[in-house]
């Protein structure tokens, strides 16, 4: 347990991360716009000045219609997928579990992924797509909760396994409806490789009301995954009703990752290396851990989008890939250095 | 998904060449020359080296054709030999309308995009053709004795190249010089009309979202330039790049085609965010394009052409 100040040293840290971050991202992409510009252009659009000179109307569309959606998307994505994976890896006491892990990333893929073959690319799939993909989520999540559930208790080794074993079911069913899809193939695949473009204002105003209900009842539960990391035997003799948290957080869990893939579609690592990073610098206390992977998510999302967005522009990658590539080393460094410290302490 | 047109392996196709020798013999029927259209200048056995450095021998004109390529099937048809194909890749040959009744044969591998083997031997193929790509499948059609012939078209030039190469190799010269004439004419006559009107700016969408377009060095972004046309993907460095909505806003250009692969009408193109400020969906200069005419590097190449050049130069076509 590290001490409160430095708790607070460490979050503060990670506020001016994520306030660079932001200004960083508004501000770089195929036009430079200056936090100053910006700030011009926002207040004069919410009539606080008037219009500001000198600003060519390309940049206003491209500040206001395209980067300043995409900034904050990548925010509220960054931030449902770590707190996702902290509240799972709280439940399954392992530092490496994951929404992907108990199935609910692909049950959300495989819910999109039917709207989108069977209904076509319409008007009903604009609802239908993310509609389906929460669906898609808290069905598989529930499924392997109840799969797992031997008598009144469910077991964490259980739990995983029948995750991996839905999981690998779904995955089949995703080949089969991909089999059957002709030319949607390419939207499919757009699904699966994750990306942040083309969402709107609209499209975030839908899913933040989601992500702020699924941060809330995630704070509530982490007094009690605190108590289940002691064990789920010794959680229940100091009053923990185990399997009603264990069926709460899955719900959260799920909703959290449902909403993330809903937007973005699959976008990996975010959901494991941010809250299993944080983990190693302000320790396991989940009171502590959820505000900083709160803190670190939309961060790390935000800047792998940057890269994503410029590094070959007027080019972009696909920011899963970004994600894979700047979260493995870092994540490989962090480990060994921890490994390292444990033994000079052994 | 159709087989695309990657590009080929050079070196392990040479490698495999060597252990080609004499494959392209054993399958097929008798030939029967006096069915052949026209046998002018071509006196078989004929040996052509394809686009993936394979020689094939041909002893006689092929009697029994399958292709694996919706543009392999309209050449094919061009040229008079409709009647001798017996099999096809599957529903992505729709064109001509004669081509749907034929046997298919793809469908098979990992992604479903691999042609069956055994369906292309029990139609006993003498002249088995198709585009770059699927270098292990080739191989394994060539051990069973089906003679494969591969072509690679980067541009328009190359399309009458290789009709004129199959013209070769199915002993129908005269009726490729036709072809490629006509389609020689029909392109002159297009870049004629374009060649004085200056340069429009335009953007070639080929999925959203992500916004995906075309490089330069893809076949339709040779068939943009001949349209006279001056791509904001000009400057892409792959093939088929993701490209930034900001950079399309900032290049603003003046005609926006989208291709029938997307699908999305003009209104979905405006109702996206930002786009309505790109000039030429302000101006309503969004015309869809028939995928098929532009990306298949077949005879009807130059119908593309003509469609992309009225898109972008609707005044020099009255």
């Amino acid at each position: 347990m590290i001490a409160p100040r430095r708790y607070g040293r460490i979050l503060a840290v990670l506020v001016a991360a994520l306030v660079a971050s932001f200004l960083l991202a508004v501000a770089v992409g195929t036009v430079w716009i200056s936090p100053w510009t910006s700030i011009r252009v926002i207040a004069w659009k919410l009539g606080i000045t008037g219009r500001p000179a000198g600003v060519p109307v390309s940049t206003e569309v491209i500040l206001l219609q395209l980067r300043l959606p995409r900034v904050v998307l990548a925010a509220v994505v960054g931030a449902a997928l770590a707190a996702s994976g902290a509240v799972f890896q709280g439940l399954f006491r392992n530092p490496l579990a994951d929404p992907a892990i108990i199935g609910v990333s692909s049950g959300a893929a495989l819910g999109a992924i039917a709207v989108i073959v069977f209904a076509g690319s319409g008007a009903l799939a604009a609802f239908g797509v993310p509609l389906a993909a929460f669906g898609g989520a808290i069905l598989t999540a529930f499924l392997v909760y109840r799969l797992a559930r031997i008598g009144p208790t469910v077991h964490v080794a259980t739990l995983l396994l029948a995750g991996i074993a839905v999981a690998a079911v779904i995955s089949s069913a995703m080949s089969l409806v991909m089999s059957f899809s002709g030319e949607q193939v390419r939207d499919i695949y757009a699904w699966l490789l994750g990306g942040l473009v083309g969402q709107g204002w609209g499209a975030i105003g839908a899913v933040v009301p989601l992500v702020a209900l699924g941060l809330a009842a995630a704070a509530l539960t982490a007094h009690d995954l605190n108590l289940l990391s002691l064990g789920e035997e010794r959680a229940a003799q100091l009053g923990v009703e185990v399997t009603r948290l264990k069926r709460r957080t899955i719900a959260v869990g799920a909703l959290l990752a449902a909403c993330a893939v809903s937007v973005a579609g699959v976008i990996g690592f975010v959901g494991l290396m941010t809250p299993h990073l944080l983990r190693l610098v302000v320790g396991a206390d989940h009171r502590r851990l959820l505000p900083a992977v709160l803190l670190a998510g939309p961060t790390l999302l935000i800047l792998s989008d940057l890269v994503a967005r410029t590094v070959l522009s007027p080019q972009e990658l696909p920011v899963g890939i970004v994600t894979a590539l700047l979260g493995g080393p870092f994540f490989l460094y962090l480990l060994r250095r921890e490994g390292r410290g444990a033994g000079a302490r052994a | 998904m159709r087989p695309t047109g990657s590009r080929p392996h050079r070196f392990i196709v040479l490698a495999l060449a060597v252990l080609m020798a004499g494959c392209a013999r054993g399958a097929g029927t008798a030939p029967r020359a006096s069915e052949a259209p026209a046998t002018a200048g071509v006196s078989f056995p004929v040996t052509i080296t394809d686009d993936d450095g394979v020689p094939v021998t041909l002893d006689a004109p092929p009697q029994r054709i399958v292709t694996f390529a919706p543009s392999a099937t309209e050449i094919v048809f061009a040229l008079g030999l409709g009647e001798r194909l017996v099999g096809v890749s599957g529903a992505f040959d729709d064109y001509p309308a004669a081509a749907k009744g034929i046997d298919e044969i793809g469908g098979a591998g990992d992604f479903g995009v691999d042609p069956n083997i055994e369906k292309v031997v029990s139609l006993r193929p003498d002249l088995f053709l198709t585009i770059s790509g699927g270098e292990q499948w080739k191989k394994r059609l060539r051990d069973l004795g089906v003679p494969v012939f591969t072509t690679d078209s980067t541009d328009v030039a190359d399309v009458f190249h290789d009709i004129e190469t199959v013209g070769l190799l199915t002993g129908t010269v005269d009726a490729a010089e036709a072809v490629v004439s006509r389609m020689r004419g029909e392109a002159a006559d297009v870049e004629g009309r374009v060649v004085g009107d200056p340069a429009v700016t335009c953007f070639y969408e080929v999925y959203y979202p992500p916004l995906t377009t075309v490089g330069p060095d893809t076949f339709i972004g040779d068939l943009l330039a001949r349209a006279g046309c001056r791509s904001v993907s000009a400057r892409a460095r792959s093939d088929y790049p993701q490209w930034s909505v900001e950079d399309l806003v900032r290049q603003d250009p003046q005609v926006y085609l989208v291709s029938s692969e997307s699908g999305a009408s003009p209104r979905a193109v405006a109702s996206r965010p930002g786009f309505d400020a790109v000039a030429a969906i302000a101006a309503g200069r969004v015309v869809p394009i028939d995928a098929d005419l532009v990306s298949r590097p077949g005879p009807r190449v130059v119908d593309g052409l003509r469609l992309l050049a009225r898109a972008l130069h609707p005044e020099a076509f009255g």
